[in-house]
């Protein structure tokens, strides 16, 4: 479904040196499939996900959603491609502080399914066991019940691909370990692509397959790496 | 790492300098950096119409009030003619033998017209001898007594000489009293000679060259008297004995008292609607501070989190408080001079018919201090705001939080501003509405406006929550989420609340001064129509006609083809116990010697039948009042030649301040000493054209005449400019509040937009197309702007009824008690044009953001 074909990006800071922040990265995944991407900070895992969101151009190489090419798309074109195809999960929380949770979930279908909007995301939101909080504002919610809010959003136009960044990062670990599992078993049985980016040790076992990012190139995951993360992560804090 | 922490902070206690490093690093955030200058420019906004105002308010006493004391230096009295034909200067010797006086100067004043190459203006002579130097006034110490003595030349300001395009050595024109005299400017006076009376309209001249030239040989029109030290009443009275109750004894300095009283009742008006512009300066200034409430109360979150006390806290934002206030109020001060400079010119217009008004601009401490309180006290009040909202709560990052607006504070608000409304109107219905009960009502309706907002606005959003869910549109979704959100709520309501007190001030004051105009149109038509063509002395200073007339041309006009009559009218000022009114006879044959729209009590065809009789006169109902008059009672006039009269009506101050009287034409001619008229009144025989007649009576009088001539329209036209010249304030005050809101809705606008711009960017992200971003914020905004600009309209309404109302006790002028719609939908347009523009630019600009996730 998703395929990153020999992804090159190279920034120029100041008058320095250009940074690889991704060097030739190739993978593919499939329908259903979810895999988890660990990086240290700078590791290029933000610059890679802005690329697959149509974001950010690649200097080489190519992102192919069912055999299409969307890195280079046009801005309108990757706003419909962004709406359609794609959930984006990240860290931030950021929902709407006016809305109420079953709004902010079905903001995007206000875009494609204005008329059936809430009564599409209702099923997801039970799911994700939202469904006695439906009326609640985000400033009434706690972080893993924010996160799920994010997670139906991102699901709500039943998208092709799923990029998650670090969602579990502002949860604790049990909290992180639930939306994990939930973003799973939700990929899964709607057949969404979901590339996991994390520092979270729990997503290994949640994952299909898990890669490691590093100085921009997609290294051999070993799961001695991931204490090495960790302290990298601590001592950097965020994603790369 | 918290900000505490990595200041070092392990104490209970915050140093300045702790204070100030957090605050250059809360500035390195772009953000943080954009909302503080929007904030900054907002207040500086406020303090600017506020500095502005003022300027305007001490200007105009100011300038007569400094020539005054320029002219009359350590003099303490003067004797001082009744009218412009003054008195015998034989009588300053009995003055100098008076016992007690040390020193006494005469002098010799009239208004003229000065005509140079490039222009004409209106000025007035004044002429003295060398004693005066002695008296040590501003404008003449640096004179060399006996060289102005000697010289036939008139000495002229700079800016006047600059003014008529005329330099020492060339010849200019005077026109007095109808007499046209050619005379040679000898010298001009600098801002290094005379200081600020270098704005002053006055023409300087030796006092034998004078009388010369005003064919008054032997006369004056004044006497300083200079008393010994502790002999001041024993000289005063020496010269009452003098005076003979024919001149008046009064203070040196009274001219500027005469002036204060004459331009009281407009500069109440002008204190009026400077409280209405200071106060809505400060609420724009507030407004401004309300739209960083998110992200003040972000930072004292983050303060709080990372163990500041409350009372570091509280520091910590009045450091901020003190830097934005003090930064804005500077420059709110910058651009109120420059508004000030560019806009407010003090040119009192009618008022210079009687006084030498300058225009000077008199910047006082008062003026700078109340516009630096105003600033400090908005960004104050501003950064404390979240202050109490989130102080009174445990600090728990994450946790549910609790509604921005209670509705236990909205009913209390609601409350609070149906209470400030029912003050207003019940100042409305007490029928006379004075200076204080005007400015408490319009400050209870200002307090009301963002009050009764914060209900009515909660209401339109639910409104357009429920009209919305029909509409199936993203874009109103969003926009309607927008508006009921928590941390909206603040900018919703400080856009919303500026938008309104923008319009609101905006009609009030522009509405408030239509009114009064249109009153002062009607008069001058009912002036003005006596007549179908008037001859006077020419002059912007004469429109009154209050110059008497040299030289017979009645016998000429007469037999003039198309002149069926030509009528005398006389007129002139009457110094009266504290007021200089204008006395005023029109001819025995004018259908209406009271004008008709002018009569407040009497009644007219009786009263105009006692004027003609003789012995009866109207007075404007102050006066009246002042007296204790009611219609039948007597009264002495002290003219030239005492008089007694019975009063006949009570009319309005005929648009002369101070007051007005009007009497029968052979009682002015007795009263005065003098048949002269000041105007000739010509009635067209029928089928005559006005126009025709007017160049032929041009023809007749020949090209050098000193008489102008004048259809009543022309002059109904011109007196229709010069009464605009007058409010001229009034309407600078109300052009300066609306700049002032079209520029703090542009700030508020720019604020919200650029506080958006990352949500605007997240909802990119999920797939939102700009135009539909743009469409939920022209929704959102044209929403609040709607509700804001018609609520500030309906209010403004309000307020005009409440200030024509102010206007007409405090002025005594006609003032016409209407709802100006048009004022209302001229605010009400351009406010909203302006934030409309605002929004559907930098709007565009802003949806157009770049999608990127948070970080």
């Amino acid at each position: 479904m998703l395929e990153l074909r020999d992804l090159v990006k190279h920034y120029r800071v100041g008058d320095g040196e250009p940074v690889r922040a991704v060097d030739g990265v190739s993978m593919s995944i499939a329908r259903g499939e979810l895999v988890a991407l660990y990086g240290p900070s700078g590791s290029g895992k933000s610059t890679l996900l802005l690329m697959i969101a149509a974001l950010l151009r690649p200097d080489s190489g190519a992102v192919l959603v069912d055999g299409r090419e969307v890195s280079s798309l046009a801005a309108d074109d990757g706003a419909r491609y962004r709406l359609h195809e794609l959930g984006y999960i990240d860290q931030s929380l950021q929902l709407l502080p006016g809305a109420h949770v079953i709004e902010n979930a079905s903001v995007k279908l206000w875009l494609t399914d204005m008329r059936n909007a809430e009564r599409r995301v209702l099923p997801l939101l039970e799911r994700l066991g939202l469904g006695g909080r439906l009326h609640h504002r985000p400033d009434q919610l706690s972080m893993g019940e924010r996160q799920r809010v994010m997670i139906a959003r991102a699901l709500s136009t039943d998208p092709k691909l799923v990029l998650a960044d670090e969602p579990t990062g502002s949860l604790d670990t049990r909290r992180g370990r639930e939306v994990l599992t939930l973003l799973g078993e939700l990929g899964r049985e709607r057949g969404a692509a979901t590339l996991l980016v994390t520092h979270d040790p729990q997503a290994a076992a949640i994952a299909d397959r898990v890669h490691a990012l590093r100085d921009g190139r997609l290294v051999e995951y070993e799961p001695d790496h991931l204490f090495a993360l960790e302290v990298s992560a601590v001592g950097g804090g965020g994603s790369g | 790492m918290g900000r505490l922490a990595a200041m070092g902070q392990g104490r209970r206690t915050m140093r300045l300098s702790s204070i100030i490093r957090l605050y250059r690093a809360r500035l390195r955030a772009r953000v943080v950096l954009v909302q503080e200058l929007f904030a900054l420019a907002g207040i500086a906004v406020g303090v600017a119409l506020l500095f502005a105002s003022q300027v305007a308010s001490s200007s105009l006493n100011g300038s007569v009030a400094q020539l005054t004391s320029g002219i009359v230096g350590h003099s303490r009295l003067q004797l001082v003619a009744r009218d412009p034909g003054g008195f015998d200067e034989r009588l300053l010797g009995s003055v100098l033998r008076l016992p007690g006086v040390a020193a006494a100067v005469p002098v010799l004043e009239q208004r003229a017209t000065i005509v140079g190459p490039a222009g004409e203006r209106s000025a007035y002579l004044f002429a003295s001898d060398p004693r005066f130097v002695s008296l040590g006034g501003t404008l003449l110490r640096r004179f060399d007594a006996s060289a102005l003595a000697r010289q036939q030349v008139l000495v002229l300001p700079t800016p006047l000489a600059h003014a008529i395009g005329a330099g020492a050595l060339q010849t200019v024109e005077l026109q007095i009293g109808g007499r046209d005299v050619q005379a040679l400017v000898g010298a001009e006076l600098g801002r290094a000679d005379i200081g600020t009376l270098v704005e002053s309209p006055v023409v300087l001249a030796p006092l034998a060259y004078a009388q010369q030239m005003t064919d008054m040989r032997g006369r004056i029109t004044r006497i300083f008297v200079a008393p010994r030290a502790g002999r001041e009443a024993q000289v005063r009275a020496g010269l009452g004995r003098l005076a003979a109750g024919a001149l008046n004894v009064e203070s040196a300095g009274a001219d500027a008292d005469f002036f204060a009283q004459a331009a009281g009742p407009i500069n109440q008006a002008t204190t009026l609607f400077s409280a209405i512009s200071a106060l809505v300066g400060f609420m724009f200034a507030y407004c401004a501070m309300l739209l960083t409430v998110p992200l003040r109360r972000s930072l004292v979150r983050d303060l709080r989190h990372d163990g500041a006390t409350r009372w570091m806290t509280v520091k910590t934002l009045l450091f901020d408080a003190l830097v934005l206030g003090v930064l804005a109020s500077c420059l709110g001060l910058v651009l109120g001079e420059l508004l000030s400079a560019t806009l407010f010119h003090a040119d009192p217009g009618y008022l210079s018919f009687a006084f030498p008004v300058g225009s000077q601009r008199i910047v006082t401490w008062q003026s700078i201090a109340l516009a630096l309180g105003t600033g400090l006290l908005a960004a104050t009040i501003g950064v404390l705001t979240p202050l109490r909202d989130i102080l009174s709560r445990p600090m728990r990052t994450g946790a549910p939080e609790r509604r921005a607006h209670r509705p236990d504070l909205t009913l209390l608000a609601l409350l609070a501003g149906l209470g400030c409304l029912a003050v207003t109107t019940a100042v409305l219905l007490a029928g006379t509405v004075g200076l204080t009960g005007a400015i408490a009502g319009i400050v209870c309706l200002t307090v009301a406006l963002p009050l009764l907002l914060l209900p009515l606005l909660g209401a339109i959003i639910a409104l357009f929550e429920r009209a919305q869910r029909r509409l199936m549109s993203g874009a109103a979704r969003l926009a309607s989420i927008e508006l009921r959100s928590p941390p909206a709520q603040a900018r919703s309501l400080a856009i919303t609340t500026t938008g309104a007190l923008a319009v609101f001030a905006g009609v009030t004051i522009q509405g408030a001064t239509n009114n009064l105009q249109h009153g002062l149109n009607r008069l001058f038509h009912d002036v003005t129509s006596v007549a179908d063509v008037w001859v006077t002395a020419p002059g912007t200073q004469n429109l009154l006609a209050t110059t008497p007339l040299s030289g017979g041309a009645y016998g000429t006009l007469s037999r003039l083809p198309g002149v069926r009559a030509v009528g005398l009218y006389r007129a002139g000022f009457l110094d009266y116990g504290s007021h200089r009114v204008w006395v005023l006879a029109p001819p025995m044959t004018a259908a209406h010697p009271i004008p008709p729209s002018q009569l407040i009590d009497g009644q007219e065809a009786t009263a105009n039948a006692r004027l003609r009789a003789g012995g009866w006169a109207a007075l404007s109902q102050a006066l009246a009042d002042r007296l204790g008059l009611r219609i039948g009672d007597s009264f002495t006039l002290p003219t030239p030649h005492p008089a007694t009269f019975r009063l006949a009506a009570v009319i309005t101050n005929l648009g002369w301040p101070p007051g007005a009287i009007v009497l029968g034409s052979r009682d002015y001619v007795r009263a005065w000493g003098s048949a002269a008229p000041s105007a000739y009144n010509v009635m067209l025989a029928p089928g005559a054209s006005a126009a025709a007649v007017r160049g032929e009576i041009q023809r007749v009088l020949g090209a050098h005449s000193a008489l102008a001539v004048e259809t009543a329209g022309g002059r109904e036209l011109r007196q229709r400019a010069a009464s605009h010249e007058g409010l001229q304030r009034l309407t600078q005050i109300a052009t300066l509040v609306l700049i002032a809101g079209v520029m703090a809705m542009s700030i508020a606008m720019s604020a919200m937009i650029s506080q958006r711009r990352p949500q605007l960017a997240r909802m990119k992200l999920e797939g939102f197309p700009t135009g539909g971003l743009w469409r939920a914020l022209l929704l959102e905004t044209g929403l609040l702007l709607s509700a804001g600009c018609s609520i500030g309209a309906l209010f403004g309404v309000y307020g005009q009824l409440l200030q024509s109302h102010a206007l007409l006790t405090v002025t005594g002028f006609p003032v016409v008690s209407s709802v100006g719609a048009l004022a209302a939908i001229g605010s009400f347009a351009l406010v909203t044009a302006a934030a409309a523009a605002i929004v559907a630019v930098p709007g565009y600009r802003a949806a157009s953001v770049r999608p990127y996730p948070a970080t």
